[in-house]
């Protein structure tokens, strides 16, 4: 009994969890507004990431590529850096922002991105003037890390290159969720309202779910601009809400401006949004209004009904973003579900000393295991394992067919879901996402029951 | 003046020698768009790279194989949940991707170590497959691994597989076409000619340039079996690797796409003396004339005439059905290459659409001589399109509905313009007779969806309000 924290031996992947690290760095670009990020690199490292946004969003998101063909293989990608920054910037004239983000092949070549940047400020102080436009230098070979580090690195680099100098104070708060569904910025932004505080949401990627309007104009964009990085370095403090995707940027601002910073806890589940709260308003001194008490207990009488009447002793493996999957545990625990697998898919070997793991290896009374640089393959080898008996899945698409061939209900969250319709509008933060994920989690299990003859019977009088 | 230079290109006018608007009564001769040039770093193009060519497009349909990926996670995650080929062994092909997942010690260090205990694992892990592609990636082609060898070695430590290697990394050529290419080429140099097929019929084809997209390849298998006509390979839809390995033996070559698959039989021509022969698989008129022509050659006319009046007796009513309502409709056609000149006219002959601008990924020359010589006048044809320009030509032609991929279909709903899904179809299969029902099906729901009349729809006229800034 407990909880056995283990990496995966075999040297190849079957079925990756998480994409490259300039996937993550193009997901954190685009949150910005009047931003195209210039991927420098094969032109798939683009055109896939943006078929991948498009796939889970059903939206376009702008994204450029420096199109690596062999020339600058062998000679050096410079030139189409240069090239590609002015055509961005010649045919979009409201595009203030430009993260030039590096993949594996431009890395080995080694093109000096610093360099070529500023030849390219000179350029376009030249052709431009009396225009800004950031031209931001994020590396992010595809070799290191993942897309959670590629997430962290961008944002850590954006921020490194727009605050220059600490201003006059704002009383802001910035809150740097990590990488999420707009749902989860739309509710983050609602709870700053709610406890009225003014705040900043890094990075605001409400308008990633946009709508068809009679004039036919297209708000597909992040919503962050260069004056609320600017103004990350003047707030009165920074609340980090991912440890592995979020902290860093929060960690500078702290370093370089002196924002104080906390990194709170990731706030999936009752408990954990109450510490986030309670953060919230220590750090404000702003109490926490009645709205938001009311909604707690709103919450907790949905999951009530569920938690140990359906799913106590439920067995659940997690996939997906680490502090996503670690925050859906912790809420597992507290509805009774028991998880008992955590896949975290990359190299990061900061998993393992995690203090929310280490609170969980001290309290599990059951066999759990945490799989760090895992696959996909892991879960669909447990899958098949008739002595590890899942009762549900929690993971994004990617691992749909282990849950279909093997007959295992399964609830999708986190990135990608591009299988299931309008996840990416849902908060699955704080109490409200806890109660959606939670009666989602029921009538999956609910369906399961009624397709397969299971005690289906049971749900006559409910 | 048939070159166009667009309003969005005026600071990049070399993509004036891109893009062609036909233009009645004028030599096409002398008009051909320039293609299969390199991009314009910046533009928004639509292209991918060449080991997505070879992998995704081509190799990765073979329903057998292990799809071995030598380098860093991404470029497996990416080519993987993207593609619509189905097979008849439950899809192994569509649920797997294998990857060295190369880290930076492996780069500085060299990954052919890594790559050779990857190999293992995967045969390991899935005993029953004993087929395995490797691919190249950018940075393992930088280094300069050496994955012949090592496939060579892993063949001798284990006798029962055999293993293809294909090296395009994704800055090889200039999009996904130059690694169709490589496979191509590839796969006639090494393994063609080492697996002796059973012949089962007189009458033997290859079907090439075909990925079973929504069961493509399945739909005209049963074509071939009605016919007796054996299909000894598919290049490479509902295929297995050993079926490609025996190509050598069909009496016919029988092409679909030319673009991604054109090559191996120029190759199989060159080196068998297979003779090449060239049909369109979509649409009514084109279809029949395939089967005419394929059963010409093997002299089997009556069969093929059986054939086609039952297909025609089955589905010609229903087509027509969807013509009636069709004609007239605007089309544009944004996909990789060679669906422009198979479509262009099918759609117009069978249903009375009119195609009014297509944007080609990675055609050749040779594409866009077919498609201008197929297409209308006043349409525009255009290499590697991007963003801004699409923009400028839906002003210019106002499309009805655009076939193209998902994340441009996202793009040009907000304009109330329907897509269909011209890579991987909205609901397929689109070859063959029934295929085309399923086309027009498809393009008529699409067309007179409800939906985009409401969102035309501003309901606070006649108080007029601009829509703009309420949104802001």
């Amino acid at each position: 009994m407990g909880c056995e924290i283990s990496t995966r031996e075999r040297a190849g992947i079957i079925n990756p969890m998480y994409d490259c690290q300039p996937a993550g760095a193009q997901y954190a670009g685009i949150g910005i507004k009047d931003c195209i990020p210039l991927v420098h690199g094969g032109q798939g490292c683009t055109m896939f990431v943006r078929l991948l946004f498009a796939q889970h969003f059903k939206e376009n998101f702008d994204i450029a590529s420096t199109s690596l063909h062999e020339d600058s293989a062998v000679f050096g990608g410079h030139k189409r850096i240069e090239d590609g920054v002015m055509v961005l910037a010649q045919r979009y004239p409201d595009l203030r922002v430009i993260p030039l983000i590096t993949t594996c092949s431009t890395e080995v070549i080694g093109d000096d991105i610093e360099g070529t940047i500023h030849r390219c400020n000179l350029a376009l102080k030249k052709e431009f003037p009396g225009r800004k436009i950031h031209v931001v230098p994020v590396h992010t070979p595809s070799f290191k890390n993942s897309q959670v580090g590629g997430y962290s690195e961008c944002m850590l680099s954006i921020i490194k290159s727009l605050t220059s100098a600490k201003a006059a104070p704002s009383g802001k708060l910035n809150l740097f969720p990590g990488w999420v569904n707009p749902g989860d910025v739309v509710l983050l932004k609602r709870y700053l309202s709610e406890m009225g505080v003014d705040g900043t949401v890094f990075m605001d990627t409400e308008d990633f779910d946009s709508p068809m309007l009679p004039d036919k104009s297209i708000h597909t964009h992040g919503r962050t601009t260069v004056e609320d990085i600017q103004g990350s370095a003047n707030a009165m403090a920074s609340i980090a809400l991912a440890r592995y995707e979020s902290a860093a940027a929060a960690q500078y601002l702290k370093t370089e401006f002196d924002v104080p910073y906390t990194l709170a806890q990731t706030p999936y589940g009752i408990g954990n949004t109450d510490a986030m709260l309670q953060t919230i308003s220590q750090i404000t001194g702003k109490p926490i209004p009645d709205s938001l008490i009311k909604e707690r207990g709103v919450a907790l009488d949905a999951l009530q009904d569920l938690a140990h009447m359906f799913f106590a002793d439920k067995r659940v493996a997690l996939y997906g973003h680490p502090d996503l999957v670690i925050g859906l545990a912790q809420f597992c625990l507290e509805v009774e579900l028991k998880p008992v697998l955590l896949l975290l898919g990359d190299d990061n070997s900061r998993y393992k000393k995690d203090p929310r793991i280490l609170e969980m290896k001290k309290t599990v009374d059951w066999d759990m295991e945490v799989f760090c640089n895992a696959d996909l393959w892991e879960l669909e080898k447990r899958a098949k394992d008739p002595d590890t008996k899942i009762d549900l899945i929690l993971g994004h698409s990617k691992g749909r067919y282990v849950a279909i061939d093997h007959n295992i209900p399964m609830v999708r969250v986190g990135f990608p879901t591009f299988d299931r319709a309008g996840l990416y509008r849902q908060p699955t933060m704080g109490y409200q996402g806890a109660m959606l994920l939670g009666e989602s989690i029921a009538n999956t299990l609910f369906a399961h029951m009624e397709f397969n003859k299971d005690r289906e019977w049971l749900l006559n009088t409910w | 003046m048939p070159m166009v230079l667009l309003q969005c290109d005026k600071d990049i006018p070399e993509r004036e020698k891109h893009i062609y608007l036909k233009v009645d009564g004028e030599d096409t001769r002398s008009f051909l768009p320039i293609s299969n040039a390199p991009t314009i770093p910046g533009t928004l193009s639509e292209r991918g790279c060449s080991f997505c060519g070879a992998k995704l497009v081509i190799g990765g349909v073979l329903k057998d194989t292990i799809q071995m990926i030598h380098g860093p996670i991404g470029c497996a995650y990416d080519t993987w949940h993207t593609k619509r080929y189905p097979s008849d062994n439950g899809h192994f092909q569509m649920k797997y991707v294998w990857s060295t997942d190369m880290k930076e010690s492996h780069i500085v260090f060299g990954g052919e170590k890594r790559l050779e205990k990857s190999m293992h694992e995967a045969f390991d892990e899935m005993p029953h497959i004993k087929r395995m592609i490797v691919y190249t990636t950018c940075p393992t082609a930088l280094i300069g691994d050496d994955i012949k060898a090592v496939a060579k070695k892993v063949m001798e430590a284990r006798p029962d597989v055999d293993v293809f290697t294909c090296e395009c990394p994704g800055f090889a050529g200039v999009s996904q076409s130059k690694g169709h290419h490589v496979l191509n080429i590839g796969w006639v140099n090494e393994k063609v000619g080492t697996v002796e097929p059973e012949i089962t019929s007189k009458y033997t084809i290859n079907f090439i340039g075909d990925y079973n997209i929504q069961g493509d390849s399945q739909l005209l298998q049963q074509y071939w079996d009605r016919l007796g006509i054996q299909v000894i390979a598919h290049f490479t839809g509902n295929a297995n690797y050993d079926d490609l390995r025996a190509m050598h033996r069909a009496q016919l070559n029988v092409v679909n796409c030319a673009r991604s698959a054109g090559y191996i039989a120029n190759e199989l021509k060159k080196r068998y003396g297979i003779p090449r022969l060239d049909i369109d698989s979509w649409g009514f008129n084109y279809m029949a004339e395939g089967i005419r022509k394929i059963c010409a050659f093997f002299g089997i006319e009556e069969k093929g005439e059986a054939l086609i009046a039952e297909e025609y007796a089955k589905w010609k009513p229903k087509l027509d059905w969807y013509k009636e309502r069709l004609t007239g409709t605007k089309m544009a056609i944004w996909t990789g290459g060679p669906r422009l000149w198979h479509w262009t006219k099918s759609v117009e002959d069978d249903l009375g659409v009119k195609v009014v601008a297509m944007s080609s990924k990675f055609g050749h020359q040779e594409d866009f001589e077919k498609v201008i010589a197929r297409g209308d006048s006043g349409t525009y044809y255009i290499d590697d399109g991007n963003e801004l320009e699409f923009f400028e030509i839906i002003e210019l032609v106002k499309p009805d509905v655009i076939f193209t991929g998902p994340r441009v279909g996202e793009l040009v709903k907000k304009l109330h313009i329907p897509y269909v899904n011209g890579h991987a179809y909205h609901n397929g299969p689109y070859m063959g007779f029934e295929g085309f029902v399923n086309l027009a099906r498809d393009m008529y729901n699409a067309v007179h969806n409800p939906l985009l009349k409401l969102a035309a729809t501003d309901i606070r006229e006649p108080k007029q309000t601009p829509v703009k800034e309420a949104a802001e």
